[in-house]
């Protein structure tokens, strides 16, 4: 194929005009030119905030992980149940996703950006006009992703920022779920989505939720880090603490087990980070954690039940070699059957480690993924629910867990032995972490949607509510 | 090579010039890094990929002709937006114009002006077309609500929120099940969604889809009357007019309760269905099995002609005709060297047979030789198998159905067809005795299931029957003979009376004179008597003990009738007495006769009614 002719618009029915797809989430939040594969800009929705020099500053990005300045506290602009908390704070992070990667920045005020400097003597003169040159978004139609049980004050704040503080010409917002379904090919699907803060359950019938089966539980990442840290402190012989690099200045190599010999940084008083700083870089040592040693219980069956020969699964499970895991501090131990109970309470509530201190309450069984699929199913007519497990999606960054969709897989043909039930799940990383993103891609850059854009003439025509009646 | 330096050594001009670069050529076809040998074997064609080359892959030549057409992000409207919304795409500039060949960029910015503001009026934006709506009813004034859709049950404004979600979610029924959230008092659109008010009830998907389609048949009704209306819109009248909610709620039901089976039911079902199938298909092969031994067992019968062939005496003349036949048109060559019979087609021929009778032989013939080959073949397999491995106890000899024949009439027969020639007397007449018998017995003339065991108690019968008719035709000759006596005995007492009265002394003579003829009849009787009588032994010896039974009784009876007649009739003359005495015997045998006959019937429709069971034990 000639590289130099592209296909034919009827292919793939394709018809880019630089939209931007902004993906926000709880952990992190992605945005990129739609009909690319991944999202260019990828950034963590926490931010840094710290004082220096009697000024409030901000830090966004990647760089909130670097420096540990001195009191500075980490925030999340987001809501545990994936609704913004913080307006303003979350307008900034998502501005500055796309600004810091996509469009540029935006070019400051001209009175003080040097370029426009006044002479001695002279007067500034009025500049009209120059305000809608100023929006970032001024020249990107924009597209934006909410979860399935998004308020309609949220939606229209949402609309009001983007069309008032951005200036986009265009926007639409669509459902995270319709759009992981559209990025596996899917036009109906039930769309599993285990995410940072959640795990939801979107059934997607013609590219349209079911509203009355979307169901979420906060049972996601976060809380098997919370799982993982009760393992921790339950360890024998001695309880692990988490020590993150930052706080690491110099370590040796020790046995398994045996207690670490590291130096630890230490800082002056007054000049430490917060300890929100902390917990976030626990985090991600906690991530790692989840994916290098972290493994579901495979199935058939529960992992504290009885397998069809007999022998208990923890039995295979320990059976089974370990895997060894590595801390900061130079700490290093196996992990046998372990690694598989920090994630079984996400199909039996039961089994979850309990864990006084830990900010997620015991899950209940109704919180399970298996019983969210159940409920899910319940809440949409009998007609399509056999078509709905047809097209089972996963996605989200926490469904990479090792032997997750085989688990889920498990689960799903036991409570239905009658329809055939089948799993799709990408086994790209990127596809998955950005499942909803590349819908959203997918589908901003199709000729068709050019349709059903809200456009700026409609939204100053309708005001914020139009985003109710357009974005269904 | 030799003659190029003959030619360099003489200074002669090279001639041969074509040959060495023909040979130089394909050297320098075949790449660097495989032998001769390999490459050879590749024959004429080019290896499929390049093996070795290390140059860079150059521009087509056809591609250094074209001029670069430069790209242009051009402004579009798209016809499926009411707001005439401007966004921008890529398009490639030379689409429309030809390529221009002054390259400063002035010129493509004016280029880009003419072009960009006539391509929104004369050409439709692509996918403005898939812009469609799903075709809803025309909404109905307040008119034609008031007097054709009013509803109990449904308000005016539910109704309207309905076709508007309807019309909005363009008859997709799972999602408007979904929305449906109406509200019968407005309410405020910021309460309405953080409070939910529950609706006053719940309006499952049938009720909606009935309302919609009574509201929309009715409005297609409004529109066409029911008799102008096309076909496909009359179809889709009825079906909307016919559509049951209660129906449709139940089918529902039981789709979720499929839904949710067990694992356990699962299997079973798989199970089930597993069986059903291998029973269908052992249904069709046994159907096509039954089919072909109908197709057999319908080809005519000739029962009577093939007899004559089946003694040995009837082949040898078969065959002396067929000789002569033969020899008669010259052909010698009938007889094989194998001396096998002669072939059914050489057989048609006959000149004895008529067409039609070797017509209804050949193919039994033909059938039976090879089946009985076989069958040979395979009794003489079973019988070394037999002796190898173990003989058959009597008990296991009647499961398998082993028989064992004294002598084996040639070619096949069905034992129907034994049982049935049994039914068929000499005489006409005897033979409708026989099947009056029969009927009077409730026994089919024809066999149903002439099982081996059933075909035996039928032969049984059927003696047993031949044996009754006997005695009945004997009872009868004697019956008439008695009553001649009778007759003439009275005839004599009278005449004796007379003569009594008359003369006296002459009754001792006639009574010496008399005895001779009586004793005569007597014996005439009992001999015609004896002759029935040792066959009726015969069968009843063949009958059972039953039947022996039912004789001894009857002798009694009969004995004891005898001894009441003497008693009785000692005031008789002798002359009478002796013929008394013969008539009281022919009697007793009527008498036994008639009993037996009685006991052998009801003994042989027993047998009868036995039968059937065993056989189905069987």
């Amino acid at each position: 194929m000639n590289p130099s002719i592209p296909p034919s618009t009827a292919e793939y029915g394709g018809d880019e005009v630089s939209a931007i797809v902004l993906d926000p989430g709880f952990s992190t939040t992605r945005a990129g030119f739609a009909g690319e594969d991944t999202p260019k800009s990828l950034i963590p929705t926490y931010y840094g905030k710290y004082t220096s020099e009697g000024q409030d500053r901000l830090i966004f990005s990647d760089d909130v992980f670097v420096t540990p300045r001195p009191s500075l506290s980490v925030h999340n602009p987001m809501g545990r149940d994936g609704i913004v908390e913080d307006w303003d704070m979350a307008e900034k992070v998502w501005e500055y996703s796309f600004t810091s990667r996509l469009t540029g920045p935006r070019p400051g005020n001209p009175f003080q950006n040097g370029l426009n400097d006044i002479a001695d003597g002279e007067l500034p003169t009025e500049m009209e006009g120059v305000e809608t040159e100023e929006k970032p978004l001024a020249d990107s139609p924009l597209l934006m992703s909410e979860c399935g049980w998004n308020p309609t004050k949220a939606r229209e704040k949402t609309i009001e920022i983007a069309m008032e503080k951005w200036g986009t010409p265009a926007f639409y917002l669509a459902k995270n779920g319709v759009l992981a379904a559209f990025a596996s090919g899917k036009a109906s699907a039930l769309v599993v989505d285990v995410g940072a803060s959640n795990i939801s359950v979107t059934p997607v019938h013609d590219g349209m939720v079911l509203k009355r089966g979307v169901q979420h539980s906060p049972l996601g990442g976060d809380y098997i880090s919370s799982q993982i840290r009760a393992l921790f402190k339950a360890n024998t012989p001695q309880p692990i603490t988490i020590t993150p690099h930052y706080l690491i200045s110099s370590k040796t190599a020790v046995d398994a087990g045996q207690p670490s010999q590291a130096k630890y940084k230490t800082f002056p008083p007054g000049k430490a980070p917060d300890a929100s700083y902390r917990t976030l870089l626990e985090e991600r040592t906690l991530s790692e954690f989840k994916e290098c040693v972290v493994q579901v219980w495979p199935g058939p069956n529960k992992l504290s039940a009885t397998g069809p020969s007999g022998v208990s699964n923890e039995e295979v499970a320990k059976s089974n070699p370990g895997r060894p895991f590595e801390f900061p501090d130079g700490y290093n131990q196996v992990f046998g059957l372990d690694r598989y109970r920090v994630v079984e309470s996400l199909f039996d509530a039961k089994a979850a480690i309990p864990d006084t201190e830990s900010p997620f309450p015991a899950p209940t069984q109704a919180q399970t993924v298996p019983e969210l699929i159940k409920n899910a199913l319940n809440g949409v007519d009998v007609d399509i629910r056999p078509h709905l497990l047809a097209n089972v999606v996963v996605t989200g960054a926490s469904s990479l867990l090792h032997g997750f969709t085989d688990r889920l897989n498990q689960e799903l043909m036991q409570t239905y032995p009658g329809p055939r039930v089948r799993i799709s799940a990408p086994g790209n990383t990127a596809e998955r972490k950005f499942g909803s993103w590349i819908g959203g891609s997918i589908l901003a850059s199709l000729g068709t949607f050019h349709q059903m854009w809200i456009s700026k003439k409609e939204y100053e025509e309708h005001g914020p509510t139009i985003v109710e009646k357009r974005c269904k | 090579m030799a003659a190029a330096d003959v030619r360099d050594m003489l200074d002669l001009p090279a001639e041969g010039q074509p040959r060495p670069h023909k040979k130089q050529k394909v050297v320098e076809k075949r790449p660097e890094g495989i032998t001769r040998e390999l490459y050879a074997l590749l024959g004429e064609r080019a290896p499929p990929i390049a093996i070795n080359e290390n140059r860079y892959k150059g521009r087509p030549k056809w591609m250094s002709k074209l001029r670069v057409r430069p790209w242009r992000m051009a402004p579009f409207t798209n016809e499926a937006r009411s707001d005439g919304l401007v966004l921008h795409h890529w398009q490639r500039q030379g689409d429309t114009v030809k390529p221009a060949l002054e390259g400063p960029e002035t010129e493509g910015e004016e280029q880009k002006q003419d072009e960009g503001a006539p391509q929104t009026p004369d050409q439709e934006y692509l996918f403005a077309k898939y812009n469609v709506k799903a075709r809803v009813p025309r909404r109905y004034t307040d008119e034609e609500y008031n007097r054709h859709l009013k509803s109990d049950d449904w308000s005016r404004q539910e109704t309207d929120y309905l076709m508007d979600l309807v019309e909005e979610y363009d008859l997709r029924w799972v999602v408007i099940a979904d929305r449906y959230d109406f509200q019968p008092h407005p309410v405020d659109a910021e309460t309405n969604n953080s409070a939910l008010v529950p609706a006053n009830q719940v309006r499952t998907m049938e009720h909606m889809k009935a309302r919609y389609y009574f509201v929309a048949a009715s409005m297609l009704a409004l529109e066409h009357p029911p008799s102008e209306m096309s076909e496909a819109e009359f179809d889709l009248h009825e079906k909307m007019m016919k559509f049951e909610p209660e129906r449709e709620r139940a089918r529902k039901e039981l789709a979720a309760l499929q839904l949710e089976r067990t694992a356990d039911a699962v299997r079973e079902e798989g199970v089930l269905l597993e069986e059903l199938k291998r029973i269908t298909a052992n249904e069709q092969n046994f159907i096509a099995e039954r089919r072909e031994l109908y197709s057999r067992l319908e080809v005519p019968i000739s029962v009577g002609n093939t007899t004559m062939y089946q003694s040995s005496q009837g082949l040898s003349q078969l065959l002396q005709t067929l000789l002569q036949a033969d020899k008669s048109k010259k052909r010698r060559s009938i007889l094989g060297p194998e001396g096998a019979a002669p072939s059914p087609a050489a057989q048609t021929p006959a000149p004895n047979a008529n067409t039609r009778d070797s017509r209804g032989e050949t193919p039994s013939n033909a059938q039976a030789a090879p089946t009985n080959k076989k069958a040979a073949a395979a009794a003489a397999a079973n019988k070394e198998a037999q002796q190898s491995i173990r003989t058959l106890t009597p008990s296991e000899e009647a499961r398998y159905g082993v028989q064992h024949h004294d002598r084996l009439a040639p070619g096949v027969q069905f034992r129907s067809d034994r049982a049935q020639k049994l039914t068929q007397a000499k005489s006409n007449v005897q033979t409708q005795k026989l099947a009056a018998a029969l009927a009077e017995l409730e026994v089919p003339l024809r066999l149903v299931m002439p099982t081996e065991r059933v075909c035996k108690e039928f032969e049984k019968l059927i003696h047993s029957v031949n044996l009754l008719l006997d005695a009945r035709k004997v009872a009868e000759k004697v019956e008439s003979e008695i009553r001649v006596l009778e007759a003439a005995k009275q005839e004599r007492e009278r005449k004796a009376k007379e003569a009594k009265e008359k003369e006296k002394p002459e009754v001792k003579t006639e009574q010496d004179d008399n005895p001779a003829p009586t004793a005569d009849v007597a014996t005439e009787s009992t001999s015609a008597a004896a002759a029935a009588l040792p066959s009726a032994e015969g069968q009843e010896t063949a009958g059972g003990t039953e039947d022996k039974e039912a004789e001894a009784g009857s002798g009694d009876t009969g004995e004891a009738t005898a001894r009441e007649g003497t008693s009785q009739k000692r005031s008789a003359s002798v002359l009478s007495n002796t013929s008394d005495k013969s008539t009281k015997r022919q009697k007793k045998y009527l008498l036994g006769i008639n009993c037996l006959c009685h006991l052998l019937v009801s003994a042989c429709t027993r047998n009868q009614d036995d039968d059937p069971q065993t056989s189905i034990r069987r």
